[in-house]
This record gives structure tokens, C-alpha cells and sequence, in this order.
């Protein structure tokens, strides 16, 4: 891929011709196709909730607004309901750029967002994958109450499933752990 | 009957559906469907997998695949959240040969070539065991219950495809709640989000999607919601909980999974352990419809 080209416009922002063609590899999804029919958006359940809806979202990848695309909090907010995928009349898959938008983001700036704590989850949760091979959810939740200082809040809840019969004290382990640690190990070092 | 189907309970069916899981257990035994759990299954991966690395979300439901495959049978997940994450590596992972070997790479010793096909829950009991069937082995007709399907996102949205029910007006699980004897009430919310699993991050959202959905449930004066999903069941359950301010909904709408009414049209009966797991208590309007 040739290098990209940040071209500062006249509002300040900055547009990066190659993010355009980045986004176009990584998701094989046709985004120059959009018109901006504002189907996705007028579904989206989220939409009330977002910065940039799925709409503005494609258009900024079409403009190459990398920086204003990869720091919307919209794409951590997304719940991956596919309502836009199914509703877009150009067949974008647009659940599947807003995850990629994600994934490209972690990349490049980790947790560096305001919704840092659903970037934490998630690592929690892959952290609880990858030691049993199947997610311990009594001990991922205990794990995000700490590590986001709100173990109070969620007591009484936490109590009530634990004397309803849903949460388990011991981890399930799969029986062929390596495999996994060796999915996670080699899916490190492939990029994406 | 004679259906066998490779079983994959997932993580929630071990611990915040464990009702989902027993109830699946008794129906689907009812049917004479056969249910092979898959040896030494792993977690698909769910959000956390393809928010930050895809190519754990095409590796983690692939080793799945695999070992499905070797059992030579379709996989079932009954969990929605799940069943996406098959379906999607799934079509991935068989349109693109090269991307299948690149997957096949990160779960070496296993190979998985394709031919794993994925069934939800309703696809199993309207495609291949079949409404009438159902009809037919009813002893305990749930005659006079006013419900509403709640689907929730995930089991007919497919990207460049079609799924088996209709993508924005699905049917299936009307189609099985009319065969037990009870009546599906028309509503609005079928498919709304009940902002699944934001329910531990962004607790604001969930409840205003949630209770939406719960408030459209009561303006058709349903008694009682069914799904087929483990994180719509928890979110519109939790909603009603009362065990945080906002978590204080007043609907008293028991919400239960499909597979537990169609157990108990079958004439299981559930130890009482059964309704325990539910925070609003389905045990009332059972109760008044003479079911229990």
C-alpha cells in the first residue's frame, strides 16, 4: 500500500487518502458505494447514544477522516445488531466497518478512549478465554467491578444471582487449554 | 425421529442460563431430537473477540467448526449471540479458501474444511422436527397464555444473505407458541435491541432499550414475554429485578425461553429450581392458566 497522504482542509481537519483504501482491504466491504440514505442510522438503536452515527461513519471513511472516525465513541457503543447491515440498499455491510473501525482504533490507541471501560471488559473477557477456554463470568464480572472502582453498585445484583443458582464460584476448563493458548499466540502475531 | 445434532451449550448456558440449558435438555429428549455436546468445546469469542482481533473471532468459533465437523453433524447454538458468530466465521471461512487455511493455521492440530452447518433453536424445531409434530406431542396445551416472540437482533440478520425466517418480520417462534396451544400476540418490539451485552458497561442504554421494549410487551397486554436468547432473557428479566434504582421496572412480565414452555407443553414438569432462575417469577401466571 503506498504511503498515506494527511492533507490538513480548511476546517481543521485532517484526511488521510489511504485510510480510505485501508478500511476498503480490511472489511472487503464496497463503502465508496454509499449515498447516504441514512437507512442505518434512522434503525440503529444506538443512534440517540452516538457522536457519529453508522452514516457519518462510512462518510468519514469515504473522506478519509481517520481521526475523527477512529476517536468517535460511537464504535465502541455499537451493539453489532446488524440492524444497518441487513437495511442498506447498497449491501454494505456496515456492522462489519464499524468493527473494523474498533479493531483499528485498538491498534493504534489501545484504551485511549472516553468509553475506555468497555475497551477494559472486553480484555478482561479475552484474558478469561484464553486461561480456561471458556469464560468464567462470576470471575470476570468480580475483575471489572475492581478494575472500575464500582464493586458497590452492582452487590445487591451480583448477590441475588449468585443465590438464584447462576453464576459459578469454580471455572469450567476445557480439557485441551494449549489449544487455545496457541489460537491466542498465533492470532497475536497475525495482524488484524 | 432420529435427528442428531452436535450440542453447543456456550458459557451462559452454564451459568446464567442454566434454565435455557435444562429446559433444552428435557424438551428436546420430549422430540427425540439427540443432543451430542461437542467434545471439549470453547468460547466463540463473542464481542470481546471481534471488537479487538478478528482473527480470534474467525479462530475461536472455527476450532467449534472443527470439531463439529468431525462428529459429522450440524452444530446447534442456542444462545443468538453465539449462533451469530458461527454464521458469520462460517460464511467467511467458506467463501475464502485462502482465508480458510490461514484459519486453519491458528487452530492446528484441527482442521476444519467447511462443512459444518449451523442451526439456532427455531430452525430446529420448525425445519427439521416441524411445527405439526410439535402440535401433535402436546399433552399440555398452554391454552389461553398471551405471549410475545421477542427475537432480539441476531438470529436473521445475515450480511449478503438470506436467512431461513424473514429478516425484519420473522415468524418462526410465533409459529412454535401457536403449536403448544398459547396465543402469539402481535406487537412492536420483535426485533428491537435490548442492548445485550452493554448491560455491564453502559447500563443507561440497556435500560432505556430494554424498557422500551418491556413497555411495548405491556401495551398489548401480553402476560409474558419468550425468547430464544440468553442476553434478551437477562436484560428484560434484570430490568424488573429491583435490585438497583434503575433496574425498577413495573411490567411483572415473567420472560421466559422458548424451550421451557415447549418442555412444559410437553408435559415435563420442572423441579421448582426451574423458576427460581427467573427474577420475576413465572410461577403466578402458570399458576392462573392452571399450567402448574
Amino acid at each position: 500500500m503506498k504511503q498515506s497522504e494527511r492533507i490538513q482542509i480548511s476546517d481543521g481537519s485532517v484526511v488521510d487518502q489511504g485510510f480510505t483504501q485501508q478500511v476498503i482491504q480490511l472489511t472487503g466491504e464496497e463503502v465508496m458505494s454509499c449515498f447516504q440514505c441514512m437507512k442505518c442510522t434512522n434503525g440503529c438503536p444506538l443512534a440517540p447514544e452516538m457522536d457519529v452515527p453508522p452514516n457519518k461513519a462510512i462518510r468519514y471513511v469515504q473522506l478519509g477522516m481517520r481521526d475523527a472516525a477512529l476517536a468517535a465513541d460511537s464504535i465502541w457503543i455499537c451493539a453489532t445488531c446488524y440492524t444497518c447491515t441487513v437495511r442498506c440498499p447498497n449491501d454494505i455491510d456496515i456492522a462489519h466497518v464499524m468493527d473494523t473501525l474498533r479493531r483499528m482504533a485498538y491498534q493504534s490507541q489501545g484504551d485511549a478512549t472516553t468509553k475506555s471501560h468497555i475497551v477494559h471488559f472486553h480484555e478482561l473477557f479475552l484474558k478469561s478465554l484464553k486461561e480456561y477456554g471458556r469464560v468464567n463470568e462470576t470471575k470476570l464480572l468480580a475483575k471489572y467491578e475492581l478494575r472500575e472502582g464500582r464493586f458497590l453498585k452492582d452487590a445487591k445484583l451480583g448477590m441475588k444471582m449468585f443465590f438464584m443458582g447462576k453464576m459459578n464460584i469454580f471455572p469450567q476448563k476445557i480439557q485441551n487449554k494449549e489449544q487455545i493458548e496457541k489460537i491466542f499466540e498465533r492470532a497475536s502475531k497475525r495482524k488484524g | 425421529m432420529g435427528i442428531q445434532i452436535a450440542y453447543f451449550p456456550g458459557c451462559s448456558l452454564h451459568s446464567t442460563a442454566k434454565e435455557y440449558n435444562d429446559s433444552i435438555k428435557a424438551s428436546f429428549g420430549s422430540l427425540g431430537v439427540e443432543l451430542k455436546e461437542v467434545p471439549d468445546w470453547n468460547c466463540c469469542g463473542a464481542t470481546a473477540a471481534h471488537s479487538l482481533n478478528e482473527s480470534l473471532a474467525l479462530a475461536l468459533p472455527a476450532r467449534n467448526l472443527a470439531l463439529a465437523e468431525r462428529e459429522g453433524l450440524p452444530l446447534f447454538a442456542p444462545c443468538s449471540a453465539c449462533y451469530h458468530r458461527f454464521i458469520l466465521a462460517n460464511r467467511k471461512l467458506r467463501s475464502d479458501d485462502e482465508l480458510l487455511l490461514e484459519v486453519n493455521e491458528l487452530i492446528d492440530p484441527l482442521v476444519y474444511k467447511g462443512g459444518t452447518e449451523v442451526r439456532n433453536i427455531l430452525e430446529i424445531l420448525v425445519e427439521d422436527v416441524g411445527v405439526k409434530t410439535i402440535k401433535k406431542m402436546v399433552k399440555r396445551p398452554l391454552k389461553g397464555l398471551r405471549l410475545v416472540s421477542y427475537y432480539g437482533c441476531l438470529l436473521t440478520r445475515v450480511p449478503h444473505g438470506q436467512a431461513s425466517d424473514d429478516t425484519e418480520n420473522p415468524v418462526y417462534m410465533d409459529k412454535v407458541v401457536e403449536a403448544l396451544g398459547a396465543e402469539p400476540v402481535p406487537w412492536p418490539s420483535k426485533m428491537d435491541c435490548c442492548g445485550a451485552s452493554l448491560n455491564l458497561t453502559e447500563e443507561a442504554i440497556v435500560c432505556r432499550l430494554s424498557s422500551h421494549i418491556l413497555d411495548n410487551a405491556q401495551a398489548v397486554d401480553a402476560q409474558a414475554v419468550v425468547t430464544s436468547c440468553t442476553l434478551c432473557q437477562l436484560n428484560l428479566d434484570m430490568m424488573q429485578s429491583g435490585t438497583k434504582p434503575e433496574y425498577n421496572h413495573q411490567a411483572g412480565l415473567p420472560v421466559f425461553y422458548i424451550s421451557e414452555l415447549l418442555a412444559l407443553a410437553l408435559g415435563h414438569d420442572f423441579p421448582s429450581g426451574q423458576w427460581k432462575k427467573h427474577f420475576v417469577d413465572p410461577k403466578g401466571v402458570l399458576e392462573k392458566e392452571g399450567l402448574i
